[in-house]
């Protein structure tokens, strides 16, 4: 059952990110995306994420439809106008993406080519009215397609420092769904309580929310977290507990899976995220009994 | 100099039809300059909008005001004198003189009266072009003095795109090719080694590419 079907039927749905390489090998992406198929309901292929140059992932989705795996793609402004925008987008229907995530997309000047000019011609709303007017069977410019596509369109709500932000971020995904957002993907989950807080501020939305599962990969890991972003959730008990585990990757695998599992009945799925551990993904899945 | 253009009556009266009284401030920069909202402009506009609600039969006040600069904070104090008795504020200044007032003047709405658009030059009279785009890091010593990046539709900075015509950009036909205009001139000046220099591409964290931008001088601050 694709994606969009699961999601519109109610069922729990899984999802992993997977990064494309910085280069042209693509065998450590596919042999990770072979570990997990059937394990997962379609895979997030992010694009350039955290400003990092590497492999489009209109590829990287493509070479997921090549292993006969579902993938869904990061789409935003910073690297494209709104020519080049609808041009990728129309490519990625035609290439089989169904589903998309539209993310605002880290600053130019914390990612690897700093020197580069971000481009931003349109933002996340405006990126929801160009995939509304191709789907309505035209461009922005106004000239009939041959052919439209049909997207099932998702967004994110970042980690937000205080209530104040979360407030406007809450008001800007109400936006997104109006615009026409069908899903909404959570900041990552530490902590079950705050998660369920954050759960009855974002009811109104009456969007389904697709939970956000990092593994965290070490005690520094965790700990930069917690210190950068102390309303991520991250106790000094949950440090804690990687520091004293004997096989401090398997702990953290386990955090991942029991958050995982907690997560079950709470919300309509999770999106798990590895830091670049991939191949970890078929332990987390194991633990999580996925 | 920063140049701008008043908007619209049509604009400027719906959005100060609001309110009852007015502070109507110019500046005596760049907008006296190039004539968009300087002390003359000011008195066009307040007369202009006095009679529109005089036919409206609404009642309505403005109080006419014009700083030395509205970019400087010194001068935006003058208008405390001036702030409590108005409902809210027209400024005729570019958006730095705007944002200036409304940063001071925290519990009063602020409207911008013109349009900034450009830092140009005047070509002659009545004239204004673009001249430079900020981009914190000027290439014009390699490129006759003339900016590809301010003055070429495509900003390039090697040469021309091939689309020009008779010394003209194909985006416009009023426009100078800017590539043709540092050619010419390299040549005149007896400098065309510069053009045979490849610029590498170019660095933008000089201009917006890392934020919005902040001088400090050490020795001023």
């Amino acid at each position: 059952m694709s994606f969009q079907k699961r999601l519109l039927s109610g069922e729990f749905v899984v999802l992993a990110e997977m990064n494309t390489p910085k280069g042209v090998d693509t065998s450590q992406l596919i042999q990770n995306a072979r570990r997990i198929k059937g394990r997962v309901d379609a895979v997030i292929v992010p694009d350039m994420d955290d400003g990092v140059m590497r492999m489009s992932a209109l590829a990287g989705a493509v070479l997921m439809h090549q292993q006969g795996m579902e993938a869904l793609i990061h789409v935003y402004c910073r690297d494209r106008n709104r020519m080049a925008l609808q041009a990728d987008l129309l490519a990625a229907y035609a290439l089989g993406v169904e589903s998309l995530i539209v993310v605002s997309g880290e600053d130019i000047c914390n990612g690897d080519h700093q020197e580069a000019k971000a481009v931003n011609d349109l933002d996340e709303l405006g990126l929801f009215g160009a995939l509304r007017c191709l789907e309505q069977g035209s461009d922005l410019g106004g000239s009939e397609l041959t052919g439209a596509p049909v997207f099932s369109v998702g967004c994110a709500i970042p980690q937000c420092a205080d209530e104040k932000s979360l407030e406007c971020q809450l008001e800007l995904a109400a936006k997104k769904v109006e615009a026409g957002a069908k899903f909404i993907l959570s900041p990552p989950v530490f902590d079950i309580g705050r998660f369920q807080a954050f759960l009855s501020k974002a009811k109104g939305l009456k969007t389904p929310i697709i939970s956000t599962v990092y593994l965290l990969k070490s005690v520094g890991a965790a700990r930069y977290i917690a210190t950068n972003e102390p309303e991520a959730g991250i106790s000094e008990e949950l440090i804690r507990r990687i520091r004293k585990a004997s096989d401090r990757e398997r702990e953290c695998v386990r955090i991942a899976a029991e958050t995982i599992t907690a997560l079950k009945g709470l919300c309509q799925g999770v999106r798990i995220i590895t830091l670049g551990w991939e191949h970890k993904l078929p332990d987390v899945l194991e633990y999580a009994g996925l | 100099m920063i140049t701008a253009e008043r908007k619209s009556m049509e604009e400027l009266i719906n959005c100060v039809s609001p309110y009852r009284r007015l502070l109507l401030v110019g500046c005596n920069e760049c907008v006296t300059v190039c004539s968009a909202g300087g002390r003359k402009e000011v008195a066009l506009l307040s007369s202009a909008l006095q009679l529109h609600f005089m036919k409206e039969g609404k009642p309505f006040e403005i109080k006419e005001i014009t700083l030395e600069r509205q970019c400087d904070p010194e001068y935006v104090e003058e208008l405390v004198a001036h702030i409590d008795s108005a409902d809210a504020v027209l400024s005729m200044a570019c958006g730095c003189g705007v944002q200036e007032i409304a940063r001071r003047f925290k519990e009063k709405p602020v409207m911008p009266a013109v349009n900034t658009k450009f830092m140009g030059a005047s070509e002659r009279q009545g004239v204004w072009a673009e001249r430079c785009a900020g981009c914190g890091d000027c290439v014009l010593g390699l490129t006759g003095g003339v900016c590809p990046i301010a003055r070429c539709s495509k900003q390039l900075m090697n040469g021309p795109c091939g689309g020009s015509t008779k010394g003209k950009c194909e985006v416009d036909p009023e426009i100078d090719c800017a590539w043709q205009l540092i050619w010419d001139r390299l040549k005149a000046l007896g400098m065309t080694e510069k053009y045979e220099e490849n610029m590498p591409a170019k660095d933008w964290r000089t201009g917006r590419g890392a934020g919005p931008r902040k001088i400090v001088r050490e020795d001023l601050a």
